[in-house]
């Protein structure tokens, strides 16, 4: 990797480890949030070294513009209550946890810090990098063939090639947590509250008030009126 | 054959699948349906199943008689074959012997369906009145024709396994019938006595039967016979199964152990000694039971099944002296206990354990014919007795049974069954003419016969022993029975509305024979009974006060009705006509009955059976004389005196009295060294259970549980951090079992090659070292994690001698390595005699030199090829043997592939395996081109 | 110095501790769940950073694709929960959230 490289890489990893610890200690949610935003888009900038141009603009657009924002409205919501007051409760499975994990993660981090297996080139399209292969059949229907590595075309095409499937699962997924989100956050009314609280008072005022008729006859199976 | 009358247009031999579904369908329908049925419907079901059976038998029968008519010399073999289906087959040895539901009639199961159906027909027209009475009227007619069904199976099946499902079911049926009131636990204890001996004997039946199918492999019954010669020949049997050592093994034949084991069943079936107890006890059934099963036909199966496998049996004297001896010995026994009793149905119970005896000792003489011609003559007077007594019982309505000392002057109330019981009686003391004389005396003559020595094998000592022993018993027999006929019929009727009773006062504590001139008032009597009997606990005498009860308001007796009373007179006339079937031989007389088992019953090896008249004629004149020794003594004490001289003998010998009224203890024998040593290991392993099992295995682990449940409730606190934690712990776990390479090395021999396969992984790097020298030959490589070797190289350097071993204990391997030279310490190898030093002192030894295993050998002798050769030192490639003092040695090559594999952790971890090939090197062997190249490929 | 796989692997990995030790530590359920978007980041960085050394498809980028698909997802999920917990409970503390415990 080029000297170039380099540097952005140990910029934006440097940038990135200190959000990550600023967003984990911060003692208030906002600055949290703050530091997660700052730490998506080092992120971003490390995907660029990576030849990721499509998932670094997609961390910059799910992440920094949907994700931290949903995050920012919360605390909005609900104000100074999301400030965290510190507590000793559970002091030790926190403090052994939290050792173990830095024993794990120090472990990992310097036995795979020498791992430098070479860097195969990016194949990209003949001739060069942003040369773009259209390919026209019989019916003068237009497909592209190849794009280059991490780009949008290739990206996109090895998508809806490849994982069609998980891609349209995908999109479900997204419809059920939204229609969850919804329902778990919006909350009741008033009136459907005091509907709420009107049927159980009646419920607890009348055992059998259930209306069902099969149910009746079932529960009173006497025959002789 | 088709054209015959009673062939009806198919198989005659369907008729005998009819005879035995009938009343097995009979049994059903009253079982299902017979609570909702009116008493009439049941008895048509009962009564008609049975009638139309008894029909088919005669059908068969005929049908038989002219079949062996028709073959006329070859008659012999005259039968009706039917084979339904293969039931299923059993392995033995190697040879797969199946077993058939077949039935067949023969000669002797021809006669036996006969007397089954004949006289269950009987029976079951008199139990019609005599259970009128019983509310579960369809539940004894249900049990009884599944009786009839059982025995059907018993006699008619062609084999053994077939017949002992028979065997069982009458046995099943015994036990249903005896506990029939089950509501009194008397009887219920009587059924379960009967059912718990007849086990003991069912043990033996199953012994004995796989060991005859051992040794012929079928369990047909004709192919027995037929084996049965090979079976005489002296069978090594070992003891606690160490047949190595010589003298812990007896020699005796098959045939003796087969057949003692079988006479172990018999006796329990037809209650001989030891098992005799349940019999008199199972007097708690109703009387038609008590005629039917434990008189007429079950108890008799035992001695069928003698006769049917008589050739089996007379190739063992030893176990038919045995069976004569124990038979005589039964017979002697049962009657001195019946000579003191004083119930109606015990005394008969005893007599027919008695007369059981008789038949024993007659096939154990070899009077096959003439044992079974008992069982027949048997089945009218016993049954006709058991009937006759039950229609007394009924008469003066007493439920369980009666006292005789109560009864008397019977012949005025019912003269018909007085008649009848006069006739058995006289039948079974032997009076001649009648058809216990006939019989009884083909059984003395044939224990006459073997006494004169006239079979070589057989000790003539028993024979005399078993005549003397019978006759004696003959005499008590008819003595008892006219004591009983007497006490019963004669004289003035002691009921309950004898007005002389009612002051007397109570009974001795063992009111004997004196109790018949004794007069006492019911009541008394019955609780001397309880006194002296009810601590042995089994005997009915709970319904004397049932019965007595009755007759308060019963009026006096009266004969009973036409269904009791024409059983009866038929039996009767039975009991008279039947002996003339077996008119005796040696009087020139033609012996029907004689001629017609002829093909079944065996004859006596060697032995010419014509006994001379005079020894015929001095027998009979003895039986005679024996039974009428026996009536006039019975008339003098119970008729000229009023039972004067027994109270006296009683009165001088309390001791013998109270020991024959108490059935000689042998319940209590046996309730000493049995039953109390089994509820003593009961009790124990019920104790053992409580405290051991329910206290220590299943507490100890409910308690680990509850033990286990609290810790792990104590990790639920609800708190994030603390499932956060223990979650980090499993990471780490994990985590560091990746961070750690695992080579996990295998190994495979592929032809002359190995293969070593080691386990893949991302970044893993492989090098190798598979050729025994020290030093890895590869470098580090991530594409080498499998590698090949060839055996031909690699195993120049290592070797190794593979023994034969012990039986059962992996071989012993000798390793060497090249050049190396083993010498063998002959303390390792104690047995083995080629391995002890040679006398020049150089030992034996072995080397491993250029892939090759190289022995130098003793004086011992050594075998190449199963050839004897002298070659000092012996040569082996991989793969040849050779036996040096009868140890197999091969030789083997050795080979051990090194991976190290490491990660990108830079961890490194090592893993040796040590391959022995014990096989040649295929080099000659044929092989495909491209699997050689495949292998060779990853070198 | 040249940046190889190892950099970006140790890099992410220590990413991921430290989300993972604010995850176990913090008891604010909004960091939480921003430590979890920080494990889930460093997720991606390591299989993006995989399938930059092995470039022949782009199975890597497409995992990372699909988790950034589900953390937006889990995302509005755990905040519309948060939001729940907070009319209950007036409070965002993970430890006031204990009922099932019982």
């Amino acid at each position: 990797m080029s000297n170039a490289g380099t540097t952005i890489f140990i910029l934006f990893a440097v940038i990135a480890l200190f959000a990550a610890a600023f967003t984990v200690t911060a003692k208030s949610a906002i600055r949290a949030a703050v530091g997660l935003l700052a730490h998506i888009i080092s992120l971003a900038a490390l995907y660029l070294t990576l030849h990721a141009h499509l998932l670094a603009t997609l961390q910059l657009i799910v992440y920094a513009g949907a994700v931290v924002v949903l995050f920012i409205f919360v605390i909005m919501l609900i104000g100074p209550v999301s400030e965290d007051k510190g507590t000793d409760r559970g002091l030790v499975s926190r403090a052994l946890g939290a050792g173990a994990m830095a024993i794990v993660t120090a472990a990992i981090a310097f036995n795979i810090w020498s791992f430098a297996p070479d860097a195969p080139a990016i194949t990209s399209c003949p001739g060069g990098a942003n040369a773009e292969r259209w390919t026209t059949n019989e019916q003068g229907v237009a497909s592209v063939t190849c794009g280059e590595f991490g780009g949008v075309r290739s990206f996109g095409l090895e998508l809806y090639r490849e994982a069609g499937l998980p891609f349209e699962l995908i999109s479900i997924l997204l419809l059920v947590a939204i229609i969850g989100a919804i329902a778990i956050g919006r909350g009741r009314s008033n009136e459907e509250v005091e509907a709420l609280k009107a049927r159980k008072a009646a419920r607890l005022a009348s055992p059998v008030v259930a209306p069902e008729p099969v149910v009746e006859t079932e529960s009173q199976p006497v025959g002789g009126e | 054959m088709h054209s015959d009358f009673f062939s009806f247009g198919f198989d005659p031999g369907r008729l005998l699948l009819w005879i035995v579904l009938l009343p097995l369908f009979g049994s059903i329908i009253n079982g299902l349906a017979g609570k909702f049925a009116s008493r009439k419907m049941v008895s048509a079901v009962a009564v008609g199943s049975v009638a139309l059976a008894f029909g088919l038998a005669i059908a068969c029968f005929v049908k038989l008689t002219m079949l062996r008519h028709a073959a006329g010399e070859e008659g012999e073999h005259a039968r009706i074959l039917y084979t339904a289906y293969e039931w299923f087959s059993v392995s033995v040895g190697n040879v797969n012997v199946p077993i058939f539901v077949r039935f067949v009639m023969d000669p002797l199961s021809g006669v036996m369906a006969l007397v089954i159906t004949g006289i269950g027909l009987l029976i079951h027209i008199y139990a019609t009145s005599y259970m009128s009475e019983e509310p579960a009227y369809y539940r004894f007619f249900c049990y009884l024709n599944l009786f009839m069904a059982s025995m059907l199976i018993l006699v008619l099946s062609s084999n053994m396994a077939l017949m002992f499902v028979g065997w069982e079911g009458v046995g099943l049926c015994s036990y249903l019938l005896i506990g029939f009131w089950w509501e009194n636990p008397t009887y219920a204890a009587a059924g379960k006595k009967a059912f718990v001996v007849n086990r003991i004997g069912d043990f033996g039946v199953l012994i004995g039967m796989f060991l005859l199918v051992y040794a012929t492999q079928s369990f047909e019954f004709d192919a027995i016979r037929h084996g049965a010669a090979n079976l005489s020949g002296a069978t090594e049997l070992a003891i606690g199964g160490m047949a190595q050592a010589d003298h812990h093994s007896i020699n005796v034949s098959m045939a003796t152990v087969a057949c003692l084991f079988l006479f172990l069943g018999c006796a329990g079936k037809s209650a001989q000694i030891p098992l005799y107890v349940w019999l008199p006890d199972a007097m708690a059934g109703p009387t038609p039971v008590s005629a039917l099963i434990h008189a007429a036909t079950m108890v008799t199966a035992g001695v069928y099944l003698i006769v049917r496998l008589s050739p089996v049996f007379v190739m063992s004297p030893v176990a038919m002296s045995v069976i004569a001896i124990i038979g005589a010995s039964t017979a002697l026994l049962a009657a001195t206990i019946a000579l003191v009793q004083n119930q109606m149905k015990k005394i008969l119970a005893y007599s027919t354990v008695s007369q059981l005896g008789f038949m024993f000792a007659a096939v154990g003489v070899g009077a096959f014919s003439g044992g079974f011609f008992h069982v027949f003559t048997h089945a009218f007077f016993k049954a006709c007795l058991f009937l006759g007594a039950g229609s007394v019982m009924h008469a003066v309505h007493a439920h369980g049974d009666a006292d005789i000392r109560e009864l008397g002057g019977m012949k005025k109330f019912m003269p018909r069954t007085r008649m009848t019981f006069l006739i058995s009686c006289l039948a079974i003391a032997g009076f001649p003419l009648t058809s216990g004389f006939f019989s009884k005396d083909d059984i003395l003559l044939g224990a006459a016969f073997v006494g004169t020595g006239a079979w070589a094998d057989y000790p003539s000592w028993v024979g005399w022993l078993v005549l003397v022993m019978l006759v004696i018993a003959a005499t008590m027999t008819a003595f008892y029975m006219f004591r009983l006929y007497f006490l019963t019929f004669e004289g003035d009727f002691r009921g309950a509305h004898g007005e002389q009773h009612a002051a007397a006062p109570p009974a001795p504590s063992h009111p004997g024979v004196e109790g018949a001139a004794e007069t006492h008032a019911l009541e008394a009597s019955t609780d001397a009974h309880a006194v002296a009997h009810d601590a042995h606990g089994h005997d009915a005498h709970d319904d004397h006060a049932h019965g007595h009860d009755a007759h308060g308001h019963g009026g006096l007796p009266h004969e009973s009705n036409g269904a009791i009373t024409w059983p009866l007179m038929i039996l009767a006339f039975g009991a008279l006509a039947v002996g003339f079937l077996g008119l005796p031989h040696w009087a020139h007389l033609p012996n029907i009955w004689e001629h017609w088992l002829e093909p079944v019953s065996a004859r006596l090896p060697g032995v010419e059976t014509e006994a001379s008249a005079g020894l015929g004629g001095t027998m009979m004149l003895i039986g005679t004389l024996a039974g009428l020794t026996g009536i006039a003594i019975a008339y003098r004490w119970y008729m000229m005196q009023a039972g004067e001289t027994p109270a006296a003998l009683a009165a001088r010998f309390p001791r013998l009295q109270a020991f024959l009224m108490d059935k000689w203890r042998v319940d209590e024998l046996y309730a000493r060294i049995i039953i109390k040593p089994a509820e003593w290991l009961s009790n124990f392993s019920s104790e053992f259970d409580k405290v051991a099992v329910d206290g220590g295995l299943t507490k100890l682990p409910a308690f680990a549980a509850q033990a286990g449940s609290w810790a792990f409730t104590r990790l639920q606190n609800g708190l994030v951090y603390s499932y956060g934690a223990v979650m980090v712990a499993g990471i780490v776990a994990i985590t560091f079992w990746y961070l750690i390479p695992h080579p996990n090395l295998q190994s495979a021999v592929q032809g002359a090659d190995v293969k070593y396969v080691a386990a893949t992984g991302y970044g893993y790097e492989y090098r190798w070292d598979v050729d025994l020298e020290p030093g890895f030959e590869t470098n580090w490589d991530t594409n080498t994690h499998e590698m090949t070797a060839s055996f031909e190289r690699a195993a120049r350097n290592r070797g190794a001698a593979v023994m034969n071993g012990r039986p059962g204990s992996p071989p012993p391997v000798i390793q060497l390595r090249h050049g190396e030279l083993y010498a063998f310490n002959p303390r390792d190898f104690a047995t083995t005699e080629w391995m002890k030093p040679n006398t020049d002192g150089t030992p034996p030894a072995m080397t491993w030199q250029d892939g090759k295993l190289l022995i130098r050998v003793n004086d011992a002798e050594v075998r190449q090829d199963g050839l004897p050769t002298t070659t000092p030192t012996i040569s082996l490639a991989p793969g040849e043997s050779v036996t040096i003092g009868g140890r197999l040695i091969r030789a083997a090559g050795v080979m051990r592939g090194t991976v190290e594999v490491r990660n990108v952790f830079g961890y490194v971890s090592r893993e040796s395996v040590e391959v022995t090939i014990e096989n040649a090197m295929p080099q000659a062997a044929p092989r495909g081109a491209e699997a050689h190249a495949d292998l060779r490929g990853g070198l | 110095m040249d940046i190889t796989l190892g950099h970006y692997l140790g890099l992410s990995a220590i990413i991921f501790g430290i989300g993972a030790i604010g995850f176990l530590t913090r008891r604010n359920i909004l960091i939480q769940l921003m430590s979890i978007e920080l494990m889930l980041n460093s997720v991606n960085l390591t299989l993006i950073a995989f399938n930059r050394w092995n470039p022949g498809n782009h199975a890597g980028q497409m995992f990372a694709f699909f988790v950034i698909a589900v953390a937006a997802a889990e995302a509005a999920v755990g905040l519309a929960i948060v939001i729940a917990l907070y009319r209950l409970k007036k409070s965002v503390q993970s430890d006031h959230a204990d009922s099932l415990k019982h």
